[in-house]
């Protein structure tokens, strides 16, 4: 009995779940359909979504970003002087600020934010919209909405998501240098010798991959879960549905990609 | 020059949602002719514009907008279709963050290719036509009403279209202050020679505007006539309909 609810739950689940991977795959299909409007696309209709939000994504997270990159910066050195012997220290915060910062936390951090901050007001703005009959006016205007509203968003989330990144990283080894300052005294040349030593030309293509990939996944999950609600009272839903998805499949794509290329 | 087809309905029927449909309904509309379509409530007037559009396309029997079946149409020619028609949704159907200039100006931005400069021209004279000047720069939700309805008006003829769609765009509205409204519709029929189909609950509004009347009830055409039969009202639907009479052949909800 309780054997048999048990799968009858499972499969229902995973029902849900590819129906939802299906209408999914659908929207992603209907966006690639929209491309064969793109040469009737003039630009200059689409200009000021892609800065509005690429100023909203980016520009304006600014602040926030610079914050908690000092503070992870600044964490990662006190654990690293805490725990590992002062004798050579100066030769291995560099590599670890690049492993720890440069590879994992700075694409994931910043995508955290991005997602919270523009994902969640992409997927509530698109939501509000449709609701209020504002798509179906753009659609009514012969407007496609899938290539109006989808495209600048993934445009500008990418521009955003990539400058972001190297942001992160750069004030993340800022602040990591200056924590490193009150218990260790190491030369600010030899610090940054240590952390160009550690770079390649890998590390600089995977933040790359990871802001093409994120600055194309965010747009596109939570224009998904925008374009859902069938009333008012299923906004909250599918917003907190397009956040929390966006999330998942975030941790999961930074550990495939990582898995990937370090493994 | 005999006027040209510019639309026609033959036998469309559609059963919509919360059982709002139409059954086997058919006119014609020539160019320059303006047509007022009404009825009660559930009476399927509101699905007339949206099947022009090609919002819904499940339906039955064949629309053709200048000899072309609307349903057939590809990807291209519908959003070619829809740069043609003027539709003045009910709820105006204005973008929220973009300013009466910015809703104005949308679909000359999108569509046409004419140089910024045309574009500023082409807004600043519909805004000054229909006395928007003065809000050039406001969001919808700081617009009266009447400013509304001519902003969303201004935007659904931005591109000259061949047929514009009102649909209850004077519902709700003090008739004072879109006078300048309907002043330029008057214009725009009687000198452009635009078509114009007016969805309605009030169609006396449009008496001296519209070459002919449709009354609908139930999904089914039980009127068709000119401004004369209309004025006339014979027709005991179209009797119980504008003296809002509990007595006729209609049920009342």
């Amino acid at each position: 009995m309780i054997l048999e609810r048990l799968v009858r739950n499972i499969t229902k689940r995973l029902t849900g779940f590819i129906r939802g991977l299906r209408s999914f795959m659908g929207f992603v299909v209907s966006i690639f359909v929209s491309f064969k409007s793109f040469r009737h696309l003039r630009f200059r209709s689409i200009y000021s979504i892609a800065v509005n939000q690429t100023r909203f994504t980016g520009v304006d997270a600014l602040p926030l970003i610079v914050f908690i990159a000092l503070l992870l910066g600044g964490t990662v050195i006190i654990q690293a002087t805490k725990n590992f012997p002062k004798f050579g220290i100066e030769d291995f915060l560099g590599n670890l600020l690049v492993i720890i910062i440069a590879r994992e936390m700075g694409p994931l951090v910043t995508a955290i934010i991005v997602v919270s901050r523009s994902g969640s007001a992409i997927a509530t703005e698109i939501a509000t919209q449709k609701q209020k009959g504002e798509i179906q006016s753009l659609e009514i205007l012969g407007i496609n909405t899938t290539l109006y509203i989808v495209f600048p968003r993934i445009v500008a989330s990418f521009i955003a998501i990539f400058s972001l990144i190297i942001i992160f990283d750069i004030v993340a080894f800022f602040g990591g240098y200056l924590i490193s300052l009150t218990t260790v005294f190491i030369p600010v040349d030899i610090f940054f010798e240590s952390l160009l030593n550690s770079f390649n030309f890998l590390d600089l293509i995977i933040t790359l991959l990871k802001s093409l990939i994120y600055g194309i996944l965010i747009p596109v999950i939570c224009c998904y879960y925008g374009f859902k609600p069938e009333s008012d009272f299923q906004i909250p839903i599918y917003v907190s549905k397009a956040v929390v998805r966006t999330l998942v499949i975030l941790f999961v794509i930074n550990a495939l990609v990582s898995a990937l290329f370090y493994f | 020059m005999e006027p040209k087809e510019c639309l026609k309905f033959d036998e469309v029927s559609y059963l919509g949602e919360s059982s709002i449909s139409l059954v086997d309904f058919s006119f014609s509309l020539l160019e320059g002719e303006n047509l007022v379509i009404f009825g009660p409530e559930n009476s399927g007037i509101s699905l007339v514009c949206p099947l022009i559009a090609g919002t819904i396309t499940d339906f039955e029997g064949t629309i053709l907008y200048r000899g072309s079946s609307v349903k057939d149409f590809d990807f291209l020619a519908m959003h070619n279709y829809r740069t043609r028609l003027g539709y003045l949704q009910a709820g105006y159907g204005l973008i929220n963050n973009m300013s009466v200039e910015e809703n104005i100006s949308l679909p000359l931005k999108y569509h046409s290719s004419i140089s910024a400069s045309e574009i500023n021209v082409r807004v600043s004279e519909l805004m000054a036509e229909l006395h928007l000047d003065h809000c050039k720069n406001l969001r919808p939700v700081d617009l009266l009403k009447s400013e509304m309805l001519k902003t969303a008006y201004a935007r659904a003829i931005a591109l000259d279209p061949d047929l514009i769609l009102l649909e209850h765009a004077l519902e709700t509205q003090c008739l004072l202050n879109a006078q300048t409204y309907l002043t330029s519709l008057m214009r725009r029929t009687f000198s452009e020679g635009s078509s114009v189909i007016v969805v309605t609950y009030e169609p006396e509004r449009f008496a001296g505007f519209a070459d002919t009347f449709i009354m609908l009830y139930k999904g089914n055409k039980v009127f068709q006539g000119d401004r004369g039969a209309f004025l006339e009202q014979k027709n005991p639907y179209l009797k119980q309909y504008m003296q809002a009479s509990l007595k006729g052949p209609m049920r009342i909800l």
